[in-house]
C-alpha cells in the first residue's frame, strides 16, 4: 500500500488533485480515529480530520517523500488537535468530554457486526467509559495512549509523529498506562 | 527486588517488548513470588486489552467527497497538449 500511496503522491505533486481522493479514502478512518479519541466529540473530530487533510493537500510540496507518509499526515493531525485542546476554555472542555459519547451510539452500530475481541467490551456503557477515561487523560499521555493502543503505532513512529525522543515516548505510556491501570482495575 | 521500582519497570519493558531474557526471567521469577505484583501485572495487561477492544471509529459518511469539495482550486493543471 505504501507503494501505492507514494505513487498518488507523485500525481498531487504534479498537480493532479483528483489523486488525492484515494489518500483520503485510504487514510481517513485512521485520521478521525486518532482526532475523536484525542478531542472527546464527533462534530470536532470531523472538523479537525478535514483540516488535517486539507493541510496535508495545501503543504504537499513541503513532504519528503523518503519518508512515509502516514507518518506525516497523523503528526499534522495531532497538532491540530493538541492546539485546539489547548484553546479550549476550561469549562467548555469538561462540557465536551460529557458530550465525547455522542458518536460511540454511531459507531457501535457499526461494530457490531464485528467479532470483538473481548465479551466484556460489548457492552456500550463499558465502550463509553473506557472513551470517557482515554480523554481523562493529559493531553500529553492520551496522545501516545491513542497512538500506540488503537493505531498499534511503534514507539519509534510514535517519536517521529509527535516529534519527541523515544525515551519520552516510553514515559508517558507507562504513566499514561498505569493511569488507566487505576481508573479501569475495578470495571 | 524492590516491587515499586523495580518490578513495575520490568512489567512496562515486558509491554513494551523490550524486555531481554535476563530481565524476563527475573520478572518471571519475582511474579511467582509476590502476589501484588502479580495483580498489578495482570491490570496492566487487562487495562491495555480494554483500550485496544474499544471499537473502532470511523469517518463519517461522505467525508471524502467533503474534502475534496473543500479544497482549494488546482493550482497548476495538466495540460494534454502533445
Amino acid at each position: 500500500m505504501e507503494t501505492v500511496i507514494k505513487e498518488k503522491i507523485k500525481q498531487i505533486k504534479k498537480g493532479n488533485q483528483a489523486a488525492f481522493e484515494d489518500v483520503v479514502s485510504f487514510y481517513q478512518n485512521k485520521v478521525y480515529q486518532i482526532c475523536f479519541r484525542m478531542i472527546g466529540n464527533a462534530h470536532e473530530a470531523e472538523d479537525l480530520a478535514q483540516e488535517a487533510f486539507i493541510r496535508a493537500y495545501t503543504n504537499i510540496d513541503r513532504f519528503d517523500e523518503r519518508r512515509k507518509f502516514s507518518t506525516w499526515l497523523y503528526r499534522i493531525a495531532t497538532n491540530l488537535t493538541i492546539d485546539r485542546i489547548r484553546k479550549k476554555k476550561p469549562d467548555y472542555f469538561l462540557d465536551a468530554e460529557v458530550k465525547g459519547t455522542e458518536g460511540l451510539s454511531m459507531y457501535s452500530q457499526i461494530a457490531a457486526d464485528q467479532a470483538l475481541p473481548e465479551e466484556e467490551v460489548e457492552s456500550l456503557e463499558l465502550q463509553t467509559y473506557i472513551h470517557k477515561e482515554i480523554l481523562a487523560l493529559p493531553p500529553k499521555y492520551r496522545s501516545v495512549i491513542v497512538l500506540r493502543f488503537l493505531d498499534e503505532l511503534s514507539l519509534q513512529e510514535i517519536a517521529e509523529v509527535l516529534e519527541i525522543p523515544v525515551g519520552t515516548v516510553k514515559t508517558r505510556i507507562h504513566r499514561g498506562r498505569e493511569t488507566l491501570r487505576k481508573r479501569l482495575r475495578h470495571v | 527486588m524492590n516491587c515499586k521500582e523495580e518490578a513495575i519497570a520490568l512489567m512496562h519493558k515486558y509491554l513494551d517488548d523490550h524486555l531481554t531474557q535476563t530481565e524476563e526471567k527475573k520478572l518471571r521469577m519475582h511474579l511467582q513470588a509476590c502476589q501484588e505484583c502479580q495483580t498489578h501485572f495482570h491490570e496492566l495487561k487487562r487495562t491495555i486489552s480494554l483500550v485496544k477492544s474499544s471499537s473502532p471509529v470511523s469517518a463519517p459518511q461522505g467525508f471524502t467527497s467533503n474534502v475534496m469539495a473543500n479544497l482549494p482550486k488546482q493550482k497548476k493543471r495538466n495540460h494534454y497538449t502533445k
